[in-house]
Parts: structure tokens; C-alpha cells; sequence
């Protein structure tokens, strides 16, 4: 089965995907950290009863598993793929997962939350998330009953996430406006509106790949609605400023642009070696060069899903062995050359 | 670089030690530059989430005085979180913690999130006890025959009178009454500002 983000979105050229995360907890336990080891089974193990057949609700196979069943590979894995989050991967008392087969619908059970759902997309879609989110919400609280309060909404370990407990984030590809100068202190100012913009990878200030998330800062005193609509029209706008500046790009430096992404694929191509930030770079000059038709693929490829395969822990996954950094970088080259179609 | 040790994540951190001239360098992820002991540098590695120290700072501890030392120690009952343990760690322990705390934090929470009241989606299945808060039973509401401008006269003394006996679980309970009579005439009120004293 293919997972969500191995589809290839048609006509949204820059958005990569758009995520809605929902934080609840049930009315009858204390939040996660104060649980003991005991108490921390019992509510997971409880909650996976009550959602044992998911599938009723949307049709989908779901998986669950223990957090603590999976190697540290696999959580790895499955935090690059944004199932989870680094501070629960440390988890020692019990935390369950349930995932759908293509992995757009994922619970935490006693994360940071007792229940944390997840619904994730290719392309601009935050509308839809929230339907299905929202049915998902309500088909967990017709079997449990949630923490809430007349004032603060839903309840949550973290002040942040009081409230509607939401969060709202689309990834964007930003290759040229996130190389002007005005850029930082466009990051700053997203705040003001009550909206977070951060790179998706790399740390610090450096962010390689180009990728960054959209995502809403507060989430008490707005409504799901005003949330989504926020984020979608910031994510909107950020897209049409980066049209613009590669549409005057190309117009004026077609000759630089089409041999930024040229090159870009024959060394994605036929590299031998490659470093995860090289790796990055060089899909993103070419996500951009596909974005901007520069050259089409002979078979329809997803950029993104590469961008997640060769992600370190996902190669060591692969290679059923632990490899050096030699040998990672081999296999991130291979893992590309293999992946990546041929040119019309 | 990887990691020399765990060779999985990426070397982010270069320990150079020196004993007896000799010089070695160490090149390591903060995970496994956090699990070896280097000393007293390790405390640096504790905190991989410096966010929490940020919150604390807006939460709270910027205010610490002798009035607020007094505050550290209510807890609440239910899951035996400290008002200290709150704001150090930006974190409550059980849904009760907001009842607790609620006038402590009311206008913190106003500051972070910009606005202090839910407008969003409610819970489609929910039972109908909300109104009796756990180990005090009694009467949810005043007395009915009084004018809603007397209930709120009696409900704002009690009120003072429980934040005076520090009672704040009580006072809570006192200050959301407040509110819902207010809010069935008028849609916003100020009868929030008297936390901490």
C-alpha cells in the first residue's frame, strides 16, 4: 500500500504537505507525566481497546503497536516521518501508536497527551484534515470522555495547546524567497500574526532542502475554522511570493536556472556518494527545476518521498546493518540513483 | 560527520580534552555527548528543550517575589503538582491543575495564547457533571430567587474571602460562576483581576 506521501500532487507546485494534529485528554486519568508506570499501561491499554476497530469509522487498516515493541531505528524512522515527536521517542512508560497502512492517520496514545491525533496530506488541504480530524475527534470522545473546561476548552499537559488543542501546519518548498535578504525578518514577523515559520531541516539557522512549516502559534481564543483559514492564507501567500520571484528568476536568468537543475539531477543521477545535506540541496534545486517545468520525469516521481528516504535512520533501515558514515553516504547515493526516473 | 559513538546522528558537538598534554578529540551527537559524563558540562546537554525555560520565564518565575513565594506551595490536590512545579516546567499534571491555578495563571495564559477563553469546538459527548468539581459537593449554583446583579454581589464576596483564605480551588469555582452569570448579560466582564493577592 502507498503510502501518503509517496502520491505525487498535480497543480499545487510548492506545497509540499499540510498536517492537522489534535491534543485530548481523557477526563479520567491525570495528565501523562504524572502517571506511574502502572497507570501510564493501563490508560493506553484501555484507549487501544476503545479504538480497536478504527476501521468502522474510515475504512482504513489500521496498525497498532507499543512504543516501547519498536527498535530505536524504527522510532527514528518514524520520526522522520513525522509520526512522532523527539520528546516522546525518549518515552520510558508506555505509549501506543495506531497508524492507518498509508500512515495520513496516526494516534498517540499517553504522549505529551493522552491522545494526540494526526492527519497529514500532500498538497493544501487543511480544510478536508480538519473533516476528517474532526470525525475522528468525535468518534474517540463518544468512547471517552474528554478533559474540558467551559473557559479554557480542551485541557492539555502544555499551555500552549489549551484550548482547541490544535495545530494547523503546511510545508512549503521557498528555494528563492528564502535566499533574499528581506527573508529573516519575514520569519520574525510571521509571529505577529500568531503564526510560526521554521526550516524543516537542519539546525540553527542554517535550514537545507528549503522546506519550511506553516504553522499556527496560538490555539486558545480562535475557533478550528479561523485557525485553518490563517494558516491556509499565510501558506497561500508565501507561495505566491515565491511564484513570483522564480517567475522573475527564470525570466531573467533562464539559462541559470535551467542549468542549476540540470546539474542537480545528473549529480542526483549519478553520484557515487552523497551527505544528507548534499542530498537535500541538490533534490531542492531540482523540485524546483520540476515546480518551474524545467524538465519532466519519463514516471510520475514524488521529490518529497526521496527527501524522507534518505533521511538517516530510514538507509540504516534498509540496510538491515548498522553502516558508517561512508557507508550511509553510499547508500543514500544508491538509494537515489535507483529511485530517481529518467528524463523525457 | 556522524556521531563517533552512536554513528547514527549527526556529530554536532567537538570535546576536546587534554590530560597530561595529551590532546584528544571527541566528535558527538547531543544524545551521546549527554550520556557521557563530561563533567560539568553534561548540564548542558540536559535540557533539550530549552522552550520549557522559555515559557517558565513568561509564565511566572520573571515575578518571583517574597508574595509569590507563598504561591509556590499550593498544590493541587489531585495530582500533587506544586504552583512551582508548574511554572518551572510550563507543564500541569491533571485537567484539576487548571482549576487549581486558574487564578494565577488566568492572565498568564491571556498573555501567552493572546486570548484567555475557548471559542472553538466543543466536546460532541460529554456527561453532565461538569458543574461539580471533584471533593467539594454542594451547590453549583446561588440561589435562584436573588437578581443576577445580587448573585454576582454575593458570588464576588465569597470569592474575595476564599482568595483571602487562599481557598483558590474554591475561589475558582466561585470566580467561573461569576462568569457564567455575567456572561448571560453582558459577553465580556474584568472580574479576573485579582490573582495572587
Amino acid at each position: 500500500m502507498n503510502k501518503w506521501f509517496e502520491q505525487r500532487e498535480s497543480g499545487q507546485p510548492n506545497v509540499v504537505s499540510s498536517r492537522i494534529r489534535l491534543a485530548r485528554n481523557w477526563d479520567k486519568y491525570r495528565f501523562p507525566k504524572s502517571l506511574t508506570a502502572q497507570e501510564s499501561e493501563e490508560l493506553v491499554k484501555r484507549l487501544e481497546y476503545g479504538l480497536k476497530n478504527l476501521k468502522e469509522l474510515d475504512g482504513k487498516e489500521y496498525e497498532y503497536a507499543y512504543l516501547e515493541e519498536l527498535d530505536e531505528l524504527s522510532r527514528r524512522a518514524l520520526r522522520e516521518r513525522r509520526i512522532l515527536s523527539s520528546g516522546i521517542i525518549e518515552k520510558k512508560e508506555t505509549v501506543g501508536l495506531i497508524v492507518s497502512r498509508d500512515e495520513s492517520v496516526s494516534i498517540i496514545l499517553n504522549g505529551d497527551d493522552h491522545i494526540r491525533i494526526q492527519v497529514i496530506s500532500p498538497g493544501l488541504h487543511l480544510g478536508e484534515l480538519w473533516k476528517t480530524a474532526d470525525q475522528m475527534d468525535d468518534y474517540i470522545n463518544a468512547r471517552f470522555s474528554y478533559a474540558f473546561d467551559a473557559k479554557y476548552g480542551y485541557l492539555t499537559s502544555f499551555p500552549t495547546n489549551v484550548g482547541t488543542g490544535m495545530r494547523a501546519s503546511v510545508v512549503l518548498h521557498l528555494p528563492t524567497l528564502s535566499m533574499g535578504k528581506k527573508f529573516q525578518s519575514l520569519v520574525g514577523d510571521m509571529s505577529r500574526f500568531g503564526i510560526t515559520l521554521r526550516g524543516v531541516y537542519g539546525e540553527g539557522s542554517e535550514n537545507y532542502g528549503a522546506l519550511y512549516e506553516v504553522t499556527n502559534q496560538k490555539t486558545l481564543g480562535s475557533s478550528e475554522q479561523e485557525i485553518i483559514n490563517l494558516v491556509t492564507q499565510t501558506a497561500n501567500q508565501l507561495n505566491h511570493q515565491e511564484q513570483q520571484v522564480r517567475e522573475r528568476a527564470l525570466k531573467n536568468h533562464r539559462l541559470e536556472r535551467e542549468d542549476e537543475a540540470y546539474k542537480s539531477y545528473g549529480v542526483l543521477k549519478y553520484a557515487r556518494r552523497l551527505s544528507a545535506k548534499d542530498a537535500m540541496i541538490f533534490l531542492s534545486q531540482m523540485m524546483t527545476g520540476v515546480d518551474d517545468g524545467i524538465f519532466t520525469f519519463r514516471e510520475s516521481c514524488s521529490i518529497y518521498r526521496l527527501m524522507l528516504g534518505i533521511q538517516t535512520a530510514n538507509l540504516q533501515k534498509l540496510s538491515h546493518e548498522p553502516l558508517s558514515k561512508e557507508e550511509l553516504d553510499m547508500a543514500r547515493a544508491a538509494y537515489i540513483r535507483n529511485e530517481l526516473p529518467e528524463l523525457c | 560527520m556522524l556521531c563517533e559513538k552512536c554513528k547514527i546522528r549527526e556529530a554536532n558537538i567537538k570535546y576536546t580534552e587534554v590530560i597530561n598534554g595529551v590532546k584528544n578529540e571527541h566528535n558527538l551527537c547531543a544524545q551521546c555527548a549527554k550520556e557521557m559524563d563530561l563533567g560539568h558540562y553534561s548540564a548542558i546537554f540536559d535540557g533539550e528543550f530549552p522552550l520549557g525555560k522559555l515559557l517558565s520565564a513568561l509564565l511566572g518565575l520573571e515575578e518571583s517575589s517574597q508574595k509569590e513565594d507563598k504561591l509556590q506551595q499550593i498544590m493541587c490536590p489531585s495530582c500533587k503538582t506544586t504552583y512551582q512545579e508548574f511554572v518551572e516546567n510550563s507543564r500541569f499534571g491533571c485537567p484539576d491543575c487548571y482549576g487549581v491555578f486558574d487564578l494565577l495563571i488566568g492572565d498568564k495564559i491571556k498573555k501567552l495564547q493572546g486570548n484567555g477563553t475557548h471559542i472553538g469546538k466543543k466536546p460532541k459527548y460529554q456527561k453532565i457533571e461538569a458543574l461539580t468539581r471533584e471533593g467539594e459537593a454542594g451547590q453549583p449554583f446561588a440561589e435562584p430567587e436573588l437578581s443576577r446583579d445580587e448573585q454576582l454581589e454575593i458570588l464576588k464576596a465569597k470569592l474575595q474571602e476564599a482568595v483571602l483564605k487562599e481557598e483558590y480551588q474554591l475561589a475558582a469555582r466561585y470566580r467561573d460562576e461569576i462568569r457564567s452569570l455575567s456572561q448571560e448579560t453582558q459577553p465580556e466582564n474584568s472580574t479576573e483581576g485579582r490573582s495572587g493577592e
